[in-house]
């Protein structure tokens, strides 16, 4: 199986602190790959570094994403090679039309991948329609970008623009934070028809709760800055008997 | 002559210098009072005032030979060429001595006795017209607009700008708005000159009790100029204003403004914009006065900016003078880039960084635009906005987009 991700010795920082301190991690093509840890352990930066966010500086190391090193490219030019961080708290835009902009994010994408510009016409009918599954309300559609939506909304409109944009590689940070029943059952719906055997996900949360809905290949223990244990998804159930104190770098 | 000698004069020195009538002399003798501004004078400090006074100028002449209009009362040069044909709406030229005694501002009273006439509008029924200034001279500009509103009568105005020469000079104008009990005013300025013409508008607003404004201005431009204005709030009064400058080049643009609440349980709300490029100055000089009597005031301002590269500068000073403690009020003030979490976000989507960060400069701006509710004027004030920020290459994509998307949205 091919790797799409292939983390080598990363080293990375948040200000003046070291927060992965030697990460190594490959993600099979295809494959969902949950990492879970403690609160501190650098889960969350683990994400922003594969996605360029200007929080995070790169000591050291390689982010391999198809082979390639990508740790010098713009955060654009990520996302349009197929990298999609679905974030922890997705940021309020006021102004900015949530359809205006994805339908710029969707046709910006199509452009790179030489393909034609969704008109207005076709793009709605597809993001409504999408909408409608996830159960996001259409007048969210026209409003600014998650100004006044609730916790549950913006994860939704997370997915929403996942399934838009249709990446390759699927970052879901605490996707299911803030989530009630409901919500957590249509966005992880919502995550499990984006699987076709070639799109890869890394799920990164505190909690197993979500992998009951969204099924794990491989489990990643990440611990101080590093995957310190990596095994198939019965791993979770000796994490919910032993708790995170119990692994150690190997 | 220059407009400054008029600081050595004495007020009748004044009223002879601009062959102003006699009865004007409580006017020329607040001029004298107040004088007229210079480098050093605080509210002008970021403005080049003194470039304006400075110049050599022919006194001014406004004049009316007017015919009608749908819906527009147009001012060619300081001539009034068109009238609005509408029922309840009155205009003539006549002397007009009643101004504001406690305007802040000597630029206020230097208009007043540079006209000896004013253009005098009434209105007494619901009304929705345009004030259009034509500008294509190259002397020195100035005329007053007085307008009453009926009590109980709801009235729009749109005051538009319109350049029509190359080589203009400078033009001092300015509203006088009596709001009447229980009428409403809604006033929205788009100003958009782009050329050697520098307007300075000195406006006053009396707001009677129960009466409500809405004073929009909207200052695109790589010129500079000025809005100043005075409001003074009756008994359950309510002045919202909004200002949105978009300055490039070396531009000079801004408020310079006085709120008073004179009575009880008056309400204002002043909410300032500005984004700046290049070398462009924005000013917010803004006082908001609680008097002893204006009690139970709700009274808000606040003056956000972003400045778009590190020639750019904002100087913001919002400011609260109160004397009692019955009331709600608040100010406060942002200078600063645009935000980065935000701009990361767009970015991760596939939106290029020059992309991403001309839509949070419209969104931004938008804030503020979306406050007209009428939807032909709203759409004129963006596009306006989108031509000084875009050029005019990709405007018409831009409208396609939005116009598109929101008709099928609607359904």
């Amino acid at each position: 199986m091919s790797k799409i991700l292939e983390i080598k010795n990363l080293k990375a920082k948040i200000g003046n602190k070291e927060i992965l301190k030697g990460l190594n991690l490959d993600l099979e093509e295809g494959k969902v790959h949950a990492i879970m840890g403690p609160n501190g352990a650098g889960k969350s930066t683990l994400s922003k570094a594969i996605v360029g966010h200007f929080d995070v500086e790169v000591t050291d190391g390689e982010i391999l994403y198809k082979g390639k090193n990508i740790v010098d490219w713009e955060p654009e030019e990520r996302a349009l090679e197929g990298i999609f961080l679905s974030f922890q708290h997705p940021v309020e835009i006021p102004g900015v039309n949530n359809a205006y902009f994805l339908r710029t994010a969707v046709n910006a994408k199509r452009k790179h991948e030489g393909k034609e510009e969704l008109n207005a016409a076709e793009f709605l009918r597809k993001m409504r329609s999408l909408a409608n599954e996830l159960g996001l309300k259409p007048e969210l559609l026209n409003r600014s970008l998650n100004e006044g939506f609730s916790g549950g909304e913006k994860k939704r409109n997370e997915v929403l623009q996942m399934m838009m944009l249709e990446p390759n590689l699927v970052i879901l940070d605490e996707i299911d934070s803030g989530l009630d029943i409901d919500a957590l059952r249509a966005v992880s719906e919502g995550i499990n028809k984006m699987k076709d055997g070639k799109r890869s996900f890394l799920v990164i949360t505190h909690y197993s709760r979500i992998l009951d809905y969204i099924k794990p290949d491989y489990i990643h223990v990440l611990k101080d800055g590093k995957i310190v244990k990596t095994a198939g998804a019965e791993l979770v159930k000796e994490l919910e008997e032993k708790g995170y104190s119990e692994f150690e770098e190997k | 002559m220059k407009l400054e000698i008029l600081n050595a004069m004495s007020e009748q020195e004044i009223i002879e210098a601009l062959g102003t009538r006699k009865e004007k002399i409580e006017i020329a003798r607040k001029l004298k009072e107040l004088k007229l501004p210079h480098k050093k004078s605080e509210k002008y400090r970021y403005y080049d005032i003194e470039s304006f006074l400075h110049k050599e100028i022919t006194l001014p002449k406004s004049g009316f030979e007017a015919k009608e209009h749908k819906n527009a009362l147009i001012i060619e040069n300081a001539k009034v060429i068109a009238i609005p044909k509408q029922e309840g709406v009155e205009v003539t030229f006549k002397e007009f001595s009643d101004v504001a005694s406690n305007h802040f501002d000597s630029l206020y009273y230097l208009s007043h006795l540079l006209n000896q006439k004013a253009i005098v509008i009434r209105i007494s029924k619901d009304s929705n017209f345009e004030i259009k200034h034509i500008v294509s001279s190259n002397e020195f500009l100035s005329y007053r607009i007085v307008l009453f509103v009926d009590s109980n009568v709801k009235a729009k105005v749109y005051e538009s700008f319109e350049y029509c020469g190359d080589n203009l000079d400078r033009l001092l104008y300015g509203i006088d708005a009596i709001i009447a009990r229980d009428a409403s005013l809604d006033f929205i300025k788009n100003q958009t000159l782009n050329f050697s013409v520098e307007p300075i508008a000195t406006n006053y607003f009396k707001l009677d009790s129960n009466a409500t404004c809405n004073f929009l201005t909207f200052d695109f431009t790589s010129k500079s100029g000025l809005n100043i204005f005075k409001a003074e709030l009756k008994e359950h009064a309510h002045f919202d204003a909004t200002h949105l400058i978009y300055g490039t080049n070396s531009a000079k643009i801004g408020t310079i403004s006085e709120i008073e609440h004179t009575e009880k349980s008056a309400k204002s709300n002043q909410d300032a914009r500005a984004i700046l490029n290049e070398k462009a100055r924005g000013i917010f000089d803004a006082l908001i006065r609680v008097t002893k009597e204006g009690i139970y005031a709700s009274a808000h301002q606040n003056s956000k900016a972003i400045l778009l590269n590190s020639g750019a500068y904002m100087a913001s000073k919002p400011q609260l003078e109160i004397y009692i403690d019955d009331l709600e009020a608040s100010h406060g003030s942002t200078t600063g880039q645009l935000d980065k979490t935000q701009l990361f976000y767009l970015r991760s989507r596939g939106i290029n960084e020059v992309e991403a960060r001309k839509m949070l400069i419209l969104a931004f701006a938008n804030s503020a635009i979306s406050k007209i509710e009428d939807e032909t004027i709203f759409n004129r004030v963006q596009i306006d906005f989108e031509k000084a920020y875009y050029g005019d290459t990709k405007l018409d994509c831009i409208k396609t987009c939005h116009e598109c998307e929101e008709n099928i949205l609607k359904g």
